[in-house]
């Protein structure tokens, strides 16, 4: 049975992997962080099975499809969710994550209604999975392939407001 | 020529700003308009008319009307009056052959009128039809407003910010300011946005004031985009609070466009905002007490008043304006001239219903007070002050249009309509106001209606006998306002799909196009021809991560797939991989890629590069339809993915596995699906062969791509693009889905009668390939080789005796080959190997030959090495 390891970069030798961010945030304000190589699980079946673990974020998206965000190995968490009676696909390499701060930042990228998430939307032009933390935090995940557009039209909107160069 | 200060003055004549108007120093003070300190410093002549280039001046000074368009630092048909004046702006007047005083265009009003009456265009200039975009580029230079400057951008930026509110105020007048702090003491969320300068910078308690800014419309769901200069607020509220006033109508009568005819409020701007004393002489022809007003402040402000007319109860039965050069000289009431330089006329005030109708509101007309009101307003609005007609009415604005040997009569100043056209029009038979609108183009310009639609109401009413009511109003469409095309655009982005590869790519000094939504490497140098060559001979690597992948996983997958696909998989191996060709309900080819069985209940799926995400709602649609216990996911971006191709193939790849054997020849066997870790990368490797040599497919995580790609390239894998690729699978006669086929082609006509096992009980497609199997068949997909060394465009034409008879797909020049090859769709009595058929190439046609199997390496021994 295989166990999908060529989904996980966590397999990969140390140094292997990066950022899909890595070029576009490069000397970035600290409105905006990459959070592009922590774990994330995507999630199919039964998600009331699922136990978030400590410091773990479970994302329902419906019923039967949610994301895990985990701050410990994917490719373990995979395995412990699996055992639990759910599908899980390591998709850490899937997408790419920002965390960005202020309200009207984000009102300048999305029109997802900020009181009411997490939700799934536009963000940029693309879709995404926006996240609010506390206060005017908030993370977004998008596909990894369109990450660099999107982290361009994170700086060139906070240029806008001129919260960066 | 300023006043002394005036109590609400907007200026601060402590601060001095210079610009430059028409290739002239000009200046005026901080708090200004462009317009008014034009005005100031004696400019009279603000634009020239659309069509006829008559000289025209400031008429509303708040932005409504056509007659302050200007070129403003390159932004073309900006409304100077209510544009505040910046420090080293370039303003310049547009429309205009000469100057703003001496526009030598002007000589259409002189001589063109009997040549240019409405409908002009239509009748003359459809004929000859070829010699229409001579005329298009005449017309377009002598009539029409402010041209875009292509080398400049315009704004530096423009924004776009989703805003939600719980109260939306638009009009920030008396009503509106009491609606927003009313509705500010129940709680936050009160916006307020008003057009004018008064409230910028303004405080109202609980409020977040947006001025100058403009509601563009309102749309389905309540969206209202707001321009607020470079930023386009658009706003959802749950309650939208509509406060726009009401608008002063001109009224219609011989030369009352001339420069120095103006509505009151224009008067009152220039007067309290700007300081300005407007005139000299005024003759004020008023229908409301406003109006009337206003002849009390020119006099203070030291113009003289020699009569003012309160048309309410003093109808006057002729009114005309005279001119010398374009400018008023005097005012003719009854067929008494009074001198003048100034004449404020106004037929009273309009409702501006506007954004309530586009709301949804029905409109009704007041016959008692002569105007159009809103009623019955749609859940979640309401209408506040002037706009529900509150102190609203207006006088007949048409006022002895009949005048013979009369100056024109302007219904509408934006399109240079006048009374005569629109009665020109109803005998014409243009007879609903609809129609109307379309053929004369009133209420179609820069003013869109605000000054002309109810005039040309009233004028159609009175000429075709019918109340105002049935005539009715045309139809309320946004933008309310004019707004700058880059705005409505927003921020310049276009999101492309770049794998993890890509910068690779770029810093190998790649050509990179568009391939659908991705960004890939068309090649690396000059020669693709080149890379070509590598893979044949040596090695090369190309990045591939653009192919669909999906995962199928469930105690069902392998049903599923059986039914989603004409070829088998429940007697695949785990291990093991198979072509497969996506047909749909009509058996027309959709999309192709291979299935390789991970275990028995997990496949692996590669799509075309295009096809991902239609694959995958393909499945899922299905799926749903079905109820198959199966998961299907799309890890197209979770997965870098690169062929590494060529005779070297195997030696390279085993010097990167832990152990060599693991990619000896009969462990890992053609069309064998292994896990491997390679260079330190687990990875799903492939062994097929699309480019026609040893092959294998490595799919792995994401971030790991540059890192792989590095250790293949450092391995000595040449890097090829997307152009090597497709000589390469030319030559094996692969077909590319979307490029060979089309929505018409199926399985049997493109050569893949081996793949439906029609012995199935079901998939999808499959009665309509049986049907085919049934019916003559139309076509046929072959390779050829051309005759000479030409290449023919993809989609050239086959020839046969003489006519039409296929079309080329793919074309390419082989130096493996030896000539040039490619596929077509024959006729199938034209298929047999060897048969010659023509293709047209630059206007001539040569001849090819069928080709039947794979140009290179026809038994496969070099992919399955
Ligand atoms: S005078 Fe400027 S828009 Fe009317």
């Amino acid at each position: 049975m295989t166990e999908l390891r060529f989904l996980s970069p966590s397999q990969c030798a140390e140094g292997s992997t990066a950022s899909p961010l890595r070029r576009a945030l490069d000397g970035a304000p600290e409105q905006v962080r990459d959070l592009s190589l922590q774990g994330v699980l995507e999630l199919r079946g039964d998600i009331a099975r699922v136990e978030a673990g400590e410091g773990e974020e479970l994302v329902r998206l419906s019923p039967r499809r949610g994301f895990l965000f985990t701050p410990g190995d994917p490719f373990e968490a995979v395995a412990r969710v699996r055992a639990a009676g759910v599908l899980a696909y390591d998709s850490t390499g899937a997408l790419a994550g920002l965390a960005l701060e202020g309200e009207q930042l984000m009102r300048r990228l999305t029109d997802l209604e900020l009181t009411k998430l997490p939700a799934a939307g536009p963000f940029a032009r693309v879709s995404a999975l926006v996240l609010r933390d506390e206060g005017e935090r908030f993370r977004v995940y998008v596909p990894q392939e369109l990450g660099h557009d999107v982290a361009l039209a994170v700086l060139d909107a906070l240029a806008g407001l001129e919260l960066a160069p | 020529m300023r006043l002394g200060p005036q109590p609400r003055e907007l200026i601060d004549r402590s601060q001095r700003v210079l610009f430059t108007f028409d290739g002239r120093a000009a200046g005026g003070y901080t708090g200004d308009t462009i317009g008014s300190a034009l005005y100031a410093s004696g400019q009279r002549v603000f634009s020239r008319s659309f069509k006829y280039h008559r000289p025209r001046g400031l008429l509303c000074c708040s932005g409504h009307c056509p007659n302050c368009l200007m070129t403003v630092d390159s932004v073309p048909n900006v409304r100077v009056c209510v544009e505040p004046i910046r420090a080293g702006a370039v303003v310049e007047p547009q429309n205009v052959w000469g100057s703003l005083d001496r526009d030598a265009l002007a000589v259409t009003d002189k001589i063109g009128g009997p040549f240019t009456p409405v409908g002009f265009y239509y009748r003359t200039m459809i004929r000859p039809r070829f010699m229409w975009p001579l005329y298009e580029k005449v017309l377009r230079n002598l009539a029409g407003l402010g041209k875009v400057d292509e080398r400049h951008h315009g704004h530096s930026r423009y924004d776009v910010e989703h805003r939600r509110a719980r109260v939306l105020v638009v009009g920030g007048g008396q009503s509106g300011r009491a609606a927003a702090l009313a509705a500010a003491t129940r709680g936050p969320g009160v916006v307020l946005v008003d057009e004018g300068m008064r409230l910028r910078g303004a405080e109202l308690e609980g409020v977040e004031v947006l001025a100058p800014a403009r509601a563009l419309g309102i749309w389905e769901g309540g969206l209202v985009p707001v321009d607020a200069g470079g930023v386009l607020y658009r706003f959802r509220a749950e309650r939208i609070v509509v406060a726009t006033g009401a608008l002063e109508q001109p009224l219609v009568f011989p030369g009352n466009d001339l420069v120095g005819v103006m509505l009151p409020d224009g008067v009152r701007r220039l007067i309290r905002d700007f300081a300005i004393r407007p005139a000299s002489r005024a003759v004020v022809l008023a229908s409301d007490d406003d109006a009337l007003e206003v002849a009390d402040e020119l006099r203070e402000a030291g113009v003289a008043v020699p009569r003012v007319v309160d048309l309410r109860t003093a109808p006057l039965g002729r009114i005309e304006a005279k001119g010398r050069r374009g400018r008023v000289s005097a005012a003719v009431l009854d067929g008494r001239a009074v001198e003048c330089d100034l004449v404020v006329a106004s037929a009273g005030r309009q409702p501006s219903y506007s954004l309530l109708a586009q709301a949804g509101a029905r409109v009704e007309y007041e016959p008692s007070r002569g105007i159009f009101v809103p009623a019955e307003l749609p859940a979640g609005f309401e209408a506040l002050g002037a706009v529900t007609g509150e102190g609203c009415a207006t006088v007949h604005p048409l006022r002895s249009s009949g005048a013979r040997n009369g100056d024109k009569s302007f219904v509408c100043v934006c399109e240079d309509v006048t009374t005569k056209d629109v009665d020109r029009a109803i005998a014409e038979g243009f007879d609903s106001i609809e129609l109307s609108k379309r053929y004369t183009t009133v209420t179609m310009g820069p003013c869109q209606g605000k000054l002309c639609q109810l005039a040309s109401i009233r004028l159609y009413a009175r000429t075709t006998g019918v109340s105002e009511a049935t005539v009715g109003t045309t139809t309320a469409r946004p933008p309310w306002a004019p707004v700058e095309l880059g705005l409505l655009a927003g921020p310049h982005h276009e999101p492309a799909r770049r794998s993890s590869i890509h910068f690779r790519h770029e810093e190998a000094g790649a050509t990179i196009q568009w391939a659908g939504p991705w960004k890939r490497p068309y090649a690396y140098g000059e020669h693709p021809e080149d890379e070509v060559r590598a893979v044949h001979e040596s090695l090369g690597v190309i990045d591939v991560s653009t192919l669909g992948k999906i995962l199928v996983e469930g105690p069902q997958a392998v049903e599923l797939l059986e039914r989603l696909y004409p070829n088998r998989f429940g007697d695949m191996k785990p291990g093991r991989i198979r072509y497969g060709v996506i047909t749909s309900d009509g058996g027309r080819i959709m999309d192709d890629g291979t299935i390789a069985r991970l275990a028995d209940d997990l496949f692996y799926v590669t799509t075309t590069s295009t096809g991902a995400d239609a694959v995958t709602a393909w499945f899922e649609w299905w799926n749903a339809v079905w109820g198959y216990d199966a998961e299907i996911v799309n890890v197209t971006g979770a997965l870098a993915a690169v062929n590494l191709a060529g005779p070297r193939a195997r030696e390279a790849l085993s010097r990167l596995v832990d152990d060599p054997d693991d990619v000896a020849g009969d462990a890992f066997r053609y069309l064998d699906a292994k896990e491997l870790d390679v260079a330190g990368v687990p990875c799903l490797a492939l062994r097929i062969g699309f480019v026609g040599e040893l092959g294998y497919e490595l799919h792995f995580a994401s971030p790991a791509g540059e890192h792989l790609w590095d250790r293949l390239v450092a391995e000595g894998a040449w890097p090829f693009g997307l152009e090597p690729q497709r000589v390469l699978r030319l030559e094996k006669a692969h077909i590319i889905v979307g490029q060979d086929t089309d929505s018409e082609s199926n399985l049997l006509s493109a050569g893949m009668s081996w793949l439906p096992k029609l012995e199935k009980d079901d998939f999808v497609g499959k009665l309509a390939v049986e049907h085919v199997a049934r019916r003559e068949e139309v076509e046929r997909l072959v390779g050829f080789t051309m005759e000479e060394d030409v290449v023919p465009a993809e989609g050239a034409q086959v020839v046969i005796e003489g006519r039409p008879g296929g079309r080329v797909t793919s074309a390419r020049r082989s130096e493996a080959v030896g000539a040039v090859i490619g596929l077509a769709w024959l006729p199938p009595e034209r298929c047999e190997d060897g048969t010659r058929f023509e293709i047209r190439v630059d206007r001539r046609t040569v001849g090819a030959r069928v080709r039947h199997g794979a140009f290179y390496d026809a038994s496969g021994a070099r992919m399955r090495a």
